[in-house]
This record gives C-alpha cells, structure tokens and sequence, in this order.
C-alpha cells in the first residue's frame, strides 16, 4: 500500500474524514490509515526502523525494545512497533535520544550473545550483525569473562536445532506457535538473564511447520539441521521458484551451491503461503541434487541393445519409430503419458503433439481419472478462505496433501471468525450441510480431488440451503492443476472444452499396452505417474511390452529401462517455466541448478519431434511457449504470471 | 493511641483476626450501609470524593481507577494485589495477620462498587502463613453471609478467591499478576489495554492494594468527605509506613499524612541507632531514590515527597546511618533486581546483569573510573526504555545515589576494596 504524500498538516485545509490520520515521520508528511502502527508508517515512507521481536505476521509484544522512537509530546521514546498513529503525530526515529537508545539496547543484546559469527549459519543474513554494523556501538564495554553461556546444541527434534546462547528472547518462536500454527512446543523457562528457550516438558518438536523457526528467528539461535554449517548466505545463489512438493503452490527461494540445493527459504506470497512453509516442502530439497540421472540420448529398437546417440538422431529415430505406428495402426494405437512433474509449458506441446501431429486421443496426465471432474472446482482462491462465512474441510486428504493450508485455515479462524468444519468423508453430504449450517453468505468447500463427487454434492445442497458456495479442489502433484488446464486429459480440451472422442485414460493406456492394443508410448516424466508400488510395477511390464516407447525421463527408472528412445530431461530445478497450484494461481519456476545433461529442456525436443513428424515451426522456447497458451486460453491470457486463471463456465 | 489512626486502630486487641471480635469492634458494619443505603455507583462516588489514591506504589486515585471500567461490559473482576514484594516494605502482611476481614470487608465493598463477581486474592508466595489466615477468614465470612450468593440478603453476590504466588517480584506489576492469575508465566502484559479494559481473562478487571482496601470500610462508615478532610488536599488520609533500616524501633507505624518524616524518624522510631547520625533514607522501598537528612522536614504528602527528586512509593522508609556506604546498598539493590527481573525486555534483562557485574566490582574497590561512568551511562539506557517500570526503577536508586554521593563512589574505584566499611582507621564499622 503506498502512502499518499500531501502537504504539512498545519498548513493544509483540514481534510475530509476519510479513516486516515496525517503524520510526520522524520520531516516526512504522510497520511496513513487509522490504527496503522508507526513502524508500518515508516516503512511506507522508506524509513528503516530496526526491529527483533516485532513481525509483521504477528502481534505486536515490544519487548526487545528496539524500535523505540522518539514522539512529540511524549515524554518517554515509544516502541514503533505498539504504537498506533494519531492524528497530527510528530515521529522522530533517528534523534540523538533514540540513536543512543538504539546503541544501548543493542549493547544490551550483545551482553551475552556468543562471538561465534564466523561459524554461525546466520552469519551473513542475521538482524544482530546488520543492525550492529547500521546502528550499533563500535565497542562493547562488558568484559567477555563474564557473559552467561548456555547449551549450544539443544536438538529440538530431527529436524531442528537451537543454540541457546545466540538467542536474544525476541519469543518470535514462541509466539509463532501460539498464533500461527496454535500449537505450543517451545516455552520460556527461567528467568532475567537466565531465561532461555526450551521445549515443553523436553519434548521433541512434533509440529508439521517447524522449518519455519529458523527463518523467522532474527539470529542464529534455531538452526535447521539439514542447512546447519553447510553454507554461508554469501555464497548461495538464490532462484525464485515454487514449491515442487505439492499443488498449494508456496513460493520459494532455491539457495543453491556448488550445483546443490542447500535448502528451501520461504518467499512471501500473502495471497497463497503467506511466508509459512510446511515441513514436508521445505526439506524435500534433497531429492533434487541426486546425481542418479540420465544424462546421454539412448537409442534402440526392441531386442537391440541400446547405444548412445545425439540428441538429432534420437528424435529422428523416435519420429521413424512413432509415424510407422501411427502410418500403420493409426493414431489410437499410441498412448502419450505425462505426470504433474511437467510445467504447463510442456503439457501443452505434448497434448498439441498427440493431438495434431500423432492424431491420438489416448493422453493423460494419472492413472486414476477422479470423477466430476468441473472447470468451477478451483474457484475459491486461497487468500478467499478468510472471507468466507465457513468453510467446509472435507476429510484429512487436502490437509495432507496441502499442508499449509492447516496455517491458512488456523488464521481464518482465530483472526477472521471463519467457522471452520473438518468433516468425515464417510459421514456424506448431508451432514457437511448441517455443521456448516444453511443461510447466506460465502461458504468454502475444500476437498482433495479423489472427493470430487462429494465436494460437488455437498456444493450442491449448500447452494438450495441459500449460501453462495465457492469450491477449492487440492490437485495432486505440483502441475495437477495445470495439467488439467492444458487439456492433458483424454476427454478435455485447454480450458475445459469437450475432446471428441475421448480416449483412455492413463490406467487404461497402460492396460492397452499390456494387451497390445496400444504398440507405441510417447512418455514425458511419467515416472512421476506411479506412486505406489503395483502402479509401478505395471508401468514396468507395460512399458516393457510396448513396441516403441520414446520416454523423455530425467531419472532412470520403470520408464527409462525399457524405453526404444530415451532423452535425458531437466528436472524442475533445472528449467524454465510455469506451474498452476491448486487455485490457478500461474507460477513460474526458474532454473536454480545447472542441467544435469547437455541436451536441450524439453520445450525444444518436444517442438523438434514434432518438426521431425512434419510440423516445424512450433515455438521451442519455454517464454514463447506461455505466449501461445495465452492465446488459446483466455484465462491463461488473464493470469499473466502470478495472477490465477479461473474457468467458472465451462464453454459448450 | 493517636486518633487518626484507621486501619491500625485495634491492632493489638486479642482475637482481632477472628469474626466474633471483628463484628463486635464494629466490623462489617461499612458493608452493611454500603449494601442497605448506597448504591454501586454512590460507592464509587463516595470514594472518589475522598480523594484517596492507590497505595500500592504508583498512588493512582482510586476512585478514578474504578471509572475507567467501560459501562455495560461483564463480568468485571476484582484482584486484590497481596504481592508485597518492594524491599523494605511489610505493611500489607501486617494487615493480613493482624486485622484480615478489615480488608475482605474492603474487598467485598469494592466489589460491590464495581459489580464484580469475583473478587482474587493474589498473595505473595513466601506468605504462606498470611495466605491461610485469609483462607480461613474467607470461610468465615463465606458461613457468615458476608460472601457468597446474595451478600446480607440483598441481591449483590460475590465470591472471593485466594490464591498464592510463586515467589517473583515482578508479579507484584498488576498485569504480570493478572498473567500468573491466569496460570502464565508472570510477565507484565503491554499496555494499552489497561487493565481497567481488557484485564483479567479479557474482562474489565480492577486491581487494589491491600492497603487502598482496608480504607474502604472506614470510608464508607464516615463519608468521602470526611476522609478527604485528613491531610493534605491532595494525599489524603493515612498511610501505614514500613520503617527499617539503622533506628531504634522499626515496625510499621500508621501517619496522618502531611506529617513531617522528621516525627515519623524521631518520634515513632525512636530515632537513629546508636547515637550516630541519619546519612541518608529512602522514602519508599527499594525502588525509589535516595533522600538525604536535609529532607527530614518534608511532609509525607505523594507529591512534596515526588518534588525532591523521590516518591512515597509503597510506604518503606529504609534509613541508613553514617557507616553506610551507599555503593554496598546500590549494589545489594541492584542484586535484587537482576534476580527477579523476569527478562522479557533486553534492556531490563541485560542492564541490570551489567549493573549487577560493574557495582560488585565497585564494592570491591576493582573497578576503573571509566567503568563507573560506563554505570551511569548504562542506568540512562535503562531508565524509561524498559517494557515495565521494574527496570526503570532498578536504576533509580543507583542513579541518586550516586548523584549525591558522587565522591563515595569515585573513592571506591582502585581502592582494592570499600572505603566506607573499612574505615579511615582500616577498622569495619558495620
């Protein structure tokens, strides 16, 4: 929100009520809402006020004291951080009074912090060094014999670990499970210069969203165990992507070195993570620096061993290979499989591939296809949940599978009132009417995609009972969502349209080969297609028994083995692209590590293939790409990147 | 026995503590009118005629406090602040012990004045003795009709609830007391909202001394105007004063206000010990700032007393006789509060850990000239930057002290040890 600059109060007409309070900050004029906090005044004039216990996700506590400013009038200096503005106030943040403050209490603070910067993980991005360097004394005159030392490895859990002398009491992380998460895993104990941080009744942290502590922590005191004297911040390259975890889509940094992926930082995003990252998301970065990887183009047709090749004679060979099925059988005998691994980018090449050019309708992007599948599923946005009247939460499936959520839902309820209903799935709609109750206003009704059918039950009788109702799928995979939109369904077009005739589904597909019904798979990333172990081991056989399997694949796996033509791809911290989150929200992910192999991201082999099959000119490039999905899909078009693309009717 | 004394009139008169001898002294007798003659908000106008102001330490008029609780919101609370922790200051516990239903007659009137339901009893951990005494003289009152659903037949009911602290300082700030009511950890709540809106469980709540209550009866029986009438316009009444320290009869002695301290010194405490004379004193507990002899001849009026640099505080007058060396006080002071500061501010939490460090190495005469000016420095970075007074006040005695006895200080500094205690002749006075 910016603030409106206008003229010195004084010397101005007094200005019509409108819920704003003019106030002089440093000689600077501004007139902000009523109720706004000092600190946030300045921050919207550009005025740094430095600040430890303060957050802008929490409520205010002003305890460390450092924020204090100076205010006319008042005789003491106030916390900048608790004060709320007033009409005509005169704020002075860098007076000799407040400078010197500013000083002691950072004195104060260093008292008893340990000297170990140079081997603290925080070195480099902590509050106490930088605020030190801006604003601090040069010296300290407390002799270092007598700092008080506490235990500076307590493990809190095995994902957490605390270093009890960094810390300087800002109860950021207490406070964090009070009014974020609602639970309360940490405690003070002690007291005056021994108080210290410490889990309740030493039990281990059990939270699904501890990962957030050592980033809300303004020192090195809460360190997560996986990052914890593994890099220094200088030395990270940091990219802005999205969470490849799940379709919640939270925003992230990827801080990488040396070609690895040194942990998730979170980024804020108020409309989707709010800044909260769970567990799960957070520390699944390790899975990204495997070095087991497909790394060179494999050729060779069924019975011959396969031999390295260039990319050129590898797509040469899987257009031979996938014409001569098409020109023989026919488009219906060739399944195209992907995964929600893939970004939008590729879905839509890949679906306009099978459609177009191998005249396929056999495509999908799972195995299972949920039923009641409905272009409105999504159409409650995240940030909306807090607007609601209430919100229905079908079964634990979303929860699970989108865990920040629960943060989403928490805050909803403790700070805006929403009723929030988690219901059995197995109790049925009718009871999901009776506890969020009939009557107006904006109802909620989440569920995961396997409840669709109950979801649209539940929206239905909802609606008769006279509430305005906005549904919000949970899609499974990082793409799910936009795998659908692109169409990569075997009765969907982009954007929702009817395909005519519908094909198989994934299982199917896989099923066909298995029977030699279908003789030749195109395959992006389809690894991420089996979950569980059966499914696997039927992608195995199937893809073992098909006559031809050109696989995209950047690990090796069921896929990759058996594959005719095999072409190493990026994984999802290698490329460029877009991902759609469960409420449409178009995200781009950027490339955080180097591709593990030379050849091109899959945009490009997929638009050479189908140059080789007789269709040159398709965009290669992922950015081009996004151009030509805008304009076959209008919501796309409207989306522009970070907006959401809802498709409310579904066009005949 | 002189005759303004109030609240410790029958101190001395067997079974004072029991009911029997209390309702035959007269007791109970202000509940009583105050139930059957004035309503609630009489009560609180009687009491803000009377001028009387909050005798905890702040002296915050009383009257005014009550209106502050915003019109129609309920349940309202009463707590009553039994936290007497201010060193050098046990007038409350000699209240509770010696004339308890006084106050939980006090109690009962202001909770019917503020229509609380219940009125909390938060009493000091270490008094555990005083503590039973006020369990067992609830249950009297409770059979006798005084607490309990509709108090004397009429429809006011009130409840009334002891209980005990956990033995910390700060619990004694009335929102951390409200914190450690609720089973937190005691730590003072950031104001606004102040009690008076949102305190106890969220609720407009009330917090009284020992001491404002106990008036109460004796306020109500002979009218605001009257008490209003007892010293000086604007520090009405008595107050009890805790004297310790270097006199021959220390005890809690009950004065009209506008008294002299120099009568209170000589005459009720029979002077300073052993022949020798008043250095210094401290007029109202461990937190306030030093006087000197000079200010014997101020009255004790809140406000003449805040005018020369102290405050009356919670009423302990601590005099110290010419041995004392004020950089061993400073630093017992600072002891104290370096061990009950609760650390929720740094300021507090680190200050008085550094105060503490630099006035032990002070006393033992280690420390340099350019470290004692870093003590000053350090006590204005505390001072009105603190989150509570508590840490504001751990430097106001240091500060003082060190204002007036500047030389004293500056002697201990590489003096290899106190110069005061040791003496001109090497010998230990104290």
């Amino acid at each position: 929100m910016a603030a409106d600059a206008s003229p010195t109060p004084a010397a101005a007409a007094p200005p019509p009520d409108d819920g704003r309070v003019a106030v002089n900050i440093d000689g600077r004029a501004l007139r902000v809402p009523r109720g706004t906090l000092i600190l946030d005044a300045a921050t919207q004039a550009g005025i740094h006020i430095p600040i430890y216990c303060a957050h802008p996700k929490m409520e205010p506590v002003a305890v460390c004291r450092m924020c204090l400013v100076q205010v006319e009038k008042l005789p003491k200096l106030q916390p900048a951080c608790a004060t709320v503005v007033s009409d005509g106030m005169v704020v002075t943040t860098r007076s000799p009074q407040v400078v010197k403050e500013q000083e002691g209490v950072l004195e104060f603070l260093l008292l008893n912090h340990p000297l170990d910067c140079p081997v603290c993980d925080r070195g480099g991005e902590c509050d106490l060094q930088d605020f030190t360097v801006r604003y601090g004394p040069p010296t300290s005159r407390f002799p270092i014999t007598e700092k008080v030392h506490f235990n500076k490895a307590v493990r809190l859990s095995d994902r957490i670990e605390l270093d009890q002398e960094r810390c300087i009491l800002c109860w950021r992380c207490t406070r964090y499970y009070e009014e974020i998460t609602g639970e309360k895993e940490l405690v003070l104990q002690e007291r005056g210069v021994h108080t210290l941080i410490a889990p309740f009744n030493d039990q281990p942290l059990r939270s699904e969203f501890q990962g957030n502590l050592p980033e809300i922590c303004p020192v090195g005191a809460l360190t997560h165990i996986k990052y914890r004297f593994r890099a220094r911040p200088w030395d990270l390259q940091r990219s802005r992507s999205i969470c490849p975890e799940c379709s919640y889509g939270c925003n992230i940094n990827v801080d990488a070195r040396d070609f690895e992926v040194k942990r998730f930082a979170s980024r804020d995003n108020p409309l989707v993570d709010d800044m909260w990252l769970c567990d799960r998301g957070r520390y699944s970065f390790p899975r990204w620096n495997s070095t087991d990887r497909i790394r060179r183009p494999m050729v060779g047709g069924r019975g011959e061993v396969a031999m390295p090749a260039t990319l050129e004679e590898a797509v040469a060979q899987a257009a031979r290979q996938l014409a001569a099925v098409r020109d023989e059988r026919g488009g219906a005998a060739i399944g195209v499989l992907a995964s929600a691994e893939s970004t939008n980018e590729e879905l839509w090449l890949l679906q306009r591939l099978a459609r177009e050019v191998l005249d396929t309708p056999n495509l999908d992007h799972q195995l299972e296809a949920f039923p009641g599948l409905a272009a409105e599923e999504h159409e409650l946005g995240i940030a909306e949940i807090e607007e609601c009247r209430a919100v229905a939460v079908l079964g634990p499936e979303p929860e699970r599978q989108a865990p920040v959520l629960t943060l989403r839902l928490f805050k909803a309820a403790t700070k805006r009132g929403v009723a929030v209903r988690r219901l059995d799935t197995g109790a049925g709609a009718r009871a999901a009417v009776e506890a969020v109750g009939g009557g107006e206003g904006l109802v909620g009704v989440i569920a995961d995609e396997t409840d669709r059918a109950l979801a649209a039950d539940v929206t239905a009788r909802l609606r008769a009972a006279g509430a305005t109702v906005k549904r919000l799928t949970v899609t499974r995979g990082v793409n799910g969502r936009g795998a659908k939109d692109m169409g990569m369904l075997p009765g969907l077009l982009p954007g929702y349209r009817a395909a005519s005739p519908a094909g198989m589904s994934g299982r199917e597909i896989l099923e066909a080969a298995m029977a030699g019904r279908i003789a030749a798979l195109l395959t992006v990333n389809a690894a991420g297609l089996a979950v569980e172990d059966r499914d696997q081991d039927l992608l195995r056989r199937a893809v073992a028994r098909a006559e031809v399997v050109v696989a995209l694949e950047s690990r090796p796996g069921p896929v990759s083995e058996s594959a005719t033509v095999l072409i190493p791809g990026h994984s999802l911290m290698e490329k460029l692209g877009t991902v759609t989150s469960s409420e449409g929200r178009v995200q781009r992910i950027r490339a955080a590590l180097p591709p593990a192999t030379a050849t091109p991201a899959e945009t490009r082999v997929l638009s050479m293939l189908a140059a080789d099959l007789g269709h040159p000119g398709w965009p290669a490039e992922p950015t081009l790409v996004q151009r030509a999905i805008a304009g076959a899909v209008p919501a796309y078009a409207e989306a522009g990147n970070g907006g959401r693309a809802v498709f409310v009717a579904v066009p005949a | 026995m002189a005759e303004y004394k109030l609240l410790t009139k029958d101190f001395g008169i067997e079974g004072l503590e029991t009911l029997a001898v209390y309702e035959r002294l007269g007791g109970y007798q202000g509940l009583r009118k105050a139930l059957r003659d004035l309503t609630p908000d009489e009560v609180v106008a009687e009491v803000k005629t009377s001028a009387i102001r909050g005798r905890g330490g702040a002296g915050f008029p009383t009257g005014m406090k009550w209106s502050f609780l915003p019109k129609g919101v309920h349940p309202r609370y009463l707590c009553v602040n039994a936290d007497e922790s201010e060193p050098g200051c046990f007038k409350d516990r000699a209240l509770i012990e010696q004339n308890p239903h006084q106050l939980i007659e006090g109690i009962l009137i202001a909770a019917y004045a503020i229509q609380a339901p219940i009125a909390f009893i938060y009493i000091r951990g270490e008094y555990r003795d005083q503590r039973l005494i006020l369990e067992r003289c609830v249950e009297e009152a409770r059979a006798a009709g005084y607490i309990g659903a509709g108090v004397l037949g009429s429809d006011f009911s009130c409840d009334v609830i002891v209980h005990g602290g956990a033995g910390a300082y700060i619990c004694g700030e009335e929102t951390a007391l409200l914190d450690s009511l609720e089973g937190l950890r005691g730590q003072p709540r950031l104001k606004p909202p102040f009690p008076a809106v949102k305190g106890l469980y969220g609720q407009p709540t009330v917090v009284n001394n020992v001491e404002t209550l106990s008036n109460l009866p004796h306020i109500v029986m002979r009218g605001g105007a009257w008490y209003a009438a007892l010293g000086p316009e604007k520090s009405t009444g008595t107050r009890v004063f805790c004297c310790s320290g270097h006199i021959n009869r220390p005890g809690n002695y009950e004065m009209l206000l506008g008294t002299p301290i120099r009568e209170l010194l000589e005459e009720e405490c029979g002077g300073v010990w052993k022949g020798r004379s008043l250095k210094a004193f401290q007029p109202g507990g461990g937190s306030m700032q030093v006087l000197l002899p000079e200010h014997l001849d101020l009255p004790l009026d809140m406000d003449a007393v805040t005018k020369a640099g102290s405050a009356l505080g919670a009423g302990a007058m601590v005099f110290m006789d010419e041995t004392t060396c004020l950089v061993n006080v400073s630093m017992r002071l600072v002891d104290f509060y370096h061990h009950e500061s609760c650390g929720k501010c740094s300021p507090c939490r680190e200050g008085t850990y550094f105060q503490s460090d630099l006035l032990h190495r002070l006393e033992r005469g280690v420390l340099t000239k350019q470290e004692l000016a870093t003590l000053a420095d350090i006590c204005d970075n505390m001072n009105g930057k603190c989150f509570c007074p508590l840490g504001d006040t751990a430097t106001w005695f240091v500060m003082s002290a060190y204002q007036a006895f500047r030389e004293e200080f500056e002697a201990h500094c590489g003096a290899g040890g106190c110069p005061v205690r040791m003496g001109r002749r090497g010998e230990v006075l104290v």
